[in-house]
């Protein structure tokens, strides 16, 4: 066990993560060069399209260190966005220590800080090292104050790498061996492994990564899980390197996998504890939570017969993605569809793109919202997750809001910027702090401003230079509304939303001269007013087209006029009919393009 | 055990009645390509070949003539280009030939359509004379600005001078105008049409200018008026003529009594109609089957292709599918739309076959009917493509057309 060293990489998009990875992989010689394909880690399209990681995985390195010793080296990467917390923080309770890499041109951000606090609550050993530091902009004393000043350990003696060149690759290992400690755990105890990761694989079913922290798990064991009670017999123990390599068995400081013939992704939770049926542990390791989406949408085929298409895809993506959550959903504008529930905007973002590109569904897309508590006046408590379903005011006593804590690191230029946008997010400033070149801001805001369009105004006002973190505080009662959207007298389901009262005459206002942007004239006037309740606070018109004739129409050549036709049609079949006005698929999210002050 | 089969689909068409025939002869020169002109026509180079192209389009007939032997032809349309850029000697000749190879009916309406310049103008009597008894004549517009703006070679006092020649010699003449033109104001539109409506015209033909693909105009796109005051003209135009005696009879067509235009009626009501010359197009109706051709469009390679025994360049069979719909575009352009055994004759298929998009048209308010006639309302008429968009196939609404589904039982 003191030749085993787990580690995980912490980074910001971009810093250069899975480069970073790639390297200490082809250094150990765990890819031969072919198979070495860029950035082997992050193996979805999308994964390396966004240079973010969304599963966590794992390479088994062997490397041999300056003293001449062989080490066992766990390279267990985290994702890298504030909606994947969660899986960060089990990803760090697996290991001893953790790289903090840093863009040496760019400093610290505030994703980065976050995983670093999580990491060093959790006692985990924080190794700087800097990256990029063959560009002429890096500016490696700049950027060690920074990771003093904000993440609050030395840095004195970071590593200084880059990934790109190979420079500083052995020392950054050989810091691994030298400055993380091994793992403790005694492998004649009850098994305690704790899930780091599970996902679907259609040959074999869950396969689980697992850190055990005691005891041995080898192939026919009976497993407990320790949350869900459920039981399952081992079948398979191994390594990734990052190729999957059998082994006898995972014993107490290792990092594996472990098959079990589970079917269903929900028996493996990550973060649950794994021990034996015969010899269980007497309590599960701590840390484990059920994790909640946050963010809901409701998601409808463009064309109703697309229906089943949409549930089976839906039930294929979530056997690899246990956080989406969803449920039928019935809507008068859109028909059948679905409400999904997601952990963050980003998670809804790769959802719906994944169900667009590897599914060629296509998707109408609802405005996401959060869930409110809702205390009736009768004494009952509601979550409402749909605008469409909150219930009639008068029986309502109060509305709670999520809120939450968000911390925003950017370059001192745009804090004017983004403190007015915070504050129209009716955010409350809770501090602010000068850190070198960098800007800490902390808000309390309500989420389901965030969830609108945070994302987009922050990366416009600060040139995109703003990173976020954030984390729920708590519900909070606030005056909140339901704003509907009627389209020629008919109360459009599907586009309402909750907004604060204050904030609610001018979302009226913009939202309904949005739509009448998105809406094509049709052959009568269309009426597009905003309301809250009976009280109208905003009307546009959107004037009846006059006419729609090929003024000429040679009966000789009828071909061309033909195809004409067609495309009017075919651009007509995308749109939906809410009665008899066509609503283009773009209109339904209007209330995120509204611009806003 | 039960097992669902598609039917084949029942091919081709059984008409009881072959519908009136037409002919079209497309002469494809011009001086100058207008702008805003998406027909097949081609600037002239050097003198006109126009006896070699007689030849060429007699020989093209002939090769025709089995598919419609016997048949009465009803019109006879020399269209372009510029037809009037051929001596009335040459039109002579092409009539005669046409007379000796196919038997015109007794009130055979020949329409030649004529550019309004000098030159042309003064073969109008030559031309009545050859046999034409109808003639289109390119106005467009009376104001000289708005002529030069559509880069036309006339000029507005040729224009008069065309017009007054022309009623000289043919008791039946149309003329064609267009409205919407760049930089127009719906005064000027009314100006257009209070000077065609003094001229003695029998029918007009007054179109929205609209900017096609492959046209200068689609390139550069001149300012035009925007939709709303385009059609506020197209009112305005629509009061005046009908307060001048003039009915408004198809979209774009307006004519006193008695003289709507038979070739372009013959289309509306999906008639036949055998094209030729280089790039004519045709349709022609058959016991069992329905027939468009296209000839090639290049003068060119119409003389070479000729020459090898054939003028054709594409031939299809109109599937029992898309029957409805061309029907329907063509029909519907029609104000008094058109008998429900119409429908029938012309496509062999009972109407009852788009009962479910002729409802949907109902209830959207573009068509008017009872068990005689269908016609398109008035929001129809503005609305054409709407209308006629419902046609288009749909998977849903043809199902029935396409073909059946039957469920076979057996043992097993």
């Amino acid at each position: 066990m003191q030749h085993i060293r787990n580690f995980s990489i912490i980074a910001h998009i971009d810093h250069g993560k899975s480069t970073l990875a790639d390297r200490f992989i082809q250094y150990c010689g765990g890819l031969s060069s072919r198979e070495m394909s860029e950035q082997v880690l992050d193996s979805m399209d999308l994964e390396r399209e966004r240079g973010i990681t969304i599963k966590a995985q794992t390479a088994a390195l062997q490397y041999r260190a300056r003293n001449g010793e062989i080490y066992f080296l766990n390279l267990i990467d985290t994702p890298g966005h504030v909606d994947f917390s969660y899986e960060v923080s089990r990803s760090l309770a697996a290991c001893e220590g953790a790289l903090l890499v840093v863009d040496a041109s760019q400093g610290v951000e505030a994703q980065t800080v976050a995983n670093c606090y999580t990491a060093t609550e959790q006692g985990v050993e924080v190794v700087p090292v800097l990256n990029k530091i063959d560009l002429p902009s890096a500016d490696t004393a700049n950027a060690i104050r920074e990771i003093e000043d904000v993440v609050g350990i030395p840095a004195q003696d970071a590593i200084l790498v880059s990934a790109k060149t190979g420079i500083g690759i052995e020392d950054a290992l050989e810091a691994v061996v030298s400055r993380i400690p091994p793992p403790k755990g005694d492998p004649a105890a009850p098994v305690k492994a704790l899930i780091i990761d599970s996902w679907f694989d259609n040959y074999v079913g869950v396969v689980m990564l697992v850190r055990m922290v005691d005891g041995v798990i080898a192939p026919r064991d009976k497993l407990l899980f320790m949350s869900t009670r459920a039981e399952h017999v081992c079948e398979h123990t191994g390594v990734f390197t990052p190729k999957s390599q059998p082994r006898a068995q995972l014993s107490a400081g290792e990092v594996g996998f472990v098959i079990a013939g589970i079917k269903v992704l929900a028996d493996a939770k990550v973060g649950d504890t794994i021990t034996h049926l015969d010899r269980p542990a007497t309590e599960a390791l701590p840390g484990f939570k059920e994790i909640k989406p946050q963010v809901f949408a409701g998601l409808y085929p463009v064309e109703s017969n697309q229906y089943e298409a949409l549930r089976d895809a839906l039930t294929k993506l979530k056997l690899n993605d246990s956080s989406l959550q969803y449920e039928p959903e019935t809507s008068q504008a859109l028909g059948f569809g679905f409400r999904c529930g997601f952990l963050g905007l980003l998670h809804m973002d790769i959802v719906q793109e994944r169900l667009e590109r590897e599914y060629d569904m296509d998707l109408i897309t609802t405005a996401p919202t959060v869930i409110y508590e809702v205390m009736m006046r009768d004494g009952t408590l509601l979550k409402v997750e749909n605008p469409a379903k909150m219930p009639d005011p008068s029986k309502i006593e109060e509305i709670r809001e999520p809120i939450i804590n968000a911390t925003i690191f950017l370059p001192q230029e745009y804090v004017g910027a983004v403190m007015t946008l915070c504050n129209g997010k009716r955010g409350l400033q809770k501090n602010m702090q000068y850190l070198g070149r960098q800007v800490m801001l902390s808000y309390e805001m309500p989420l389901n401003e965030v969830v609108m369009d945070f994302f987009d105004k922050l990366k416009s006002a600060s040139r995109g230079y703003a990173s976020l973190d954030y984390e729920f505080k708590e519900y909070r009662a606030a005056d909140m509304v339901k704003l509907d959207i009627l389209i020629n007298g008919e109360r459009v389901d599907a586009l309402s939303l909750m907004v604060h009262r204050a904030n609610a005459p001018y979302r009226g206002r913009e939202l309904a001269s949005k739509m009448r942007e998105l809406i094509p004239r049709q052959m009568f006037d269309v009426a597009i007013q905003a309301a809250i309740g009976a009280n109208i606070i905003s009307r546009e018109t959107i004037k009846a087209l006059r006419k729609n004739v090929l003024a000429k129409c040679y009966g000789g050549d009828i071909s061309r006029k033909r195809k004409l036709l067609e495309k009017q049609k075919a651009g007509k079949k995308r749109m939906k009919q809410v009665g008899s006005v066509e609503i283009p698929q773009e209109a339904f999210l209007a209330i995120l393009k509204v611009e806003g002050k | 055990m039960t097992v669902s089969v598609m039917a084949p689909p029942r091919a081709g068409v059984h008409l009881s009645a072959l519908p009136p025939l037409s002919l079209y002869v497309h002469l494809p020169w011009c001086v100058k390509k207008c702008p805003y002109c998406d027909f097949n026509s081609h600037e002239l180079r050097g003198s006109l070949a126009d006896d070699v192209y007689a030849d060429a389009l007699i020989r093209d007939l002939e090769l025709s003539l089995p598919l419609i032997w016997g048949r009465p032809v009803y019109s006879i349309f020399f269209g372009g280009g510029t037809p009037s850029l051929f001596p009335a000697a040459t039109v002579d000749r092409l009539l005669a030939a046409f007379r000796a190879r196919l038997p015109l009916s007794a009130d055979c309406e020949v329409t030649l359509e004529a550019n309004p310049g000098t030159f042309e103008a003064e073969k109008f009597r030559d031309y009545r004379a050859a046999g034409v008894n109808r003639l289109s004549i390119g106005i467009q517009s009376f104001n000289p600005g708005h002529l030069k703006a559509l880069g036309r070679i006339h000029d507005d006092s040729e224009a008069w001078r065309a017009i007054e020649i022309a009623s000289k010699h043919f008791d039946n003449f149309n003329l064609d105008l267009m409205y919407g033109l760049p930089g127009q104001t719906p005064a000027e539109a009314e100006a257009d049409c209070a000077a065609a409506l003094s001229c003695g015209t029998t029918h007009l033909s007054f179109y929205s200018l609209t900017l096609e693909p492959n046209t200068v105009f689609h390139r550069y796109p001149p300012d035009l008026p925007d939709d709303d005051v385009a059609a506020d003209m197209q009112e305005a135009i629509e009061g005046r003529l009908a307060g001048g005696g003039f009915t408004h009879y198809e979209t774009s067509a307006y004519a006193k009594t008695g003289l709507e235009c038979r070739h372009n009626l013959n289309y509306w009501r999906f008639g036949d109609y055998l094209g030729i010359g280089a790039g004519a197009h045709g349709k022609l109706s058959f016991p069992d089957r329905i027939l468009r051709q296209a000839r090639f469009k290049q003068p060119g390679s119409y003389f070479d292709q000729l020459g090898r025994g054939t003028a054709v360049s594409e031939e299809h069979e109109v599937s029992r599918k898309d029957l409805p719909f061309e029907f329907m575009m063509n029909a519907l352009r029609l104000t008094d739309g058109f008998p429900v055994a119409m429908f029938t004759e012309r496509t062999s298929l009972e109407i009852t076959a788009i009962a479910g998009v002729l409802d949907e048209a109902e209830a959207k308010g573009l068509i008017t009917r009872d068990h005689e006639r269908i016609r398109p309302s008035e929001r129809g008429q503005r609305f054409l493509n709407d209308l006629v968009g419902l046609f288009l196939e749909n998977d849903d609404v043809n199902s029935n057309i396409k073909s059946q589904k039957i469920n076979i039982s057996f043992q097993k």
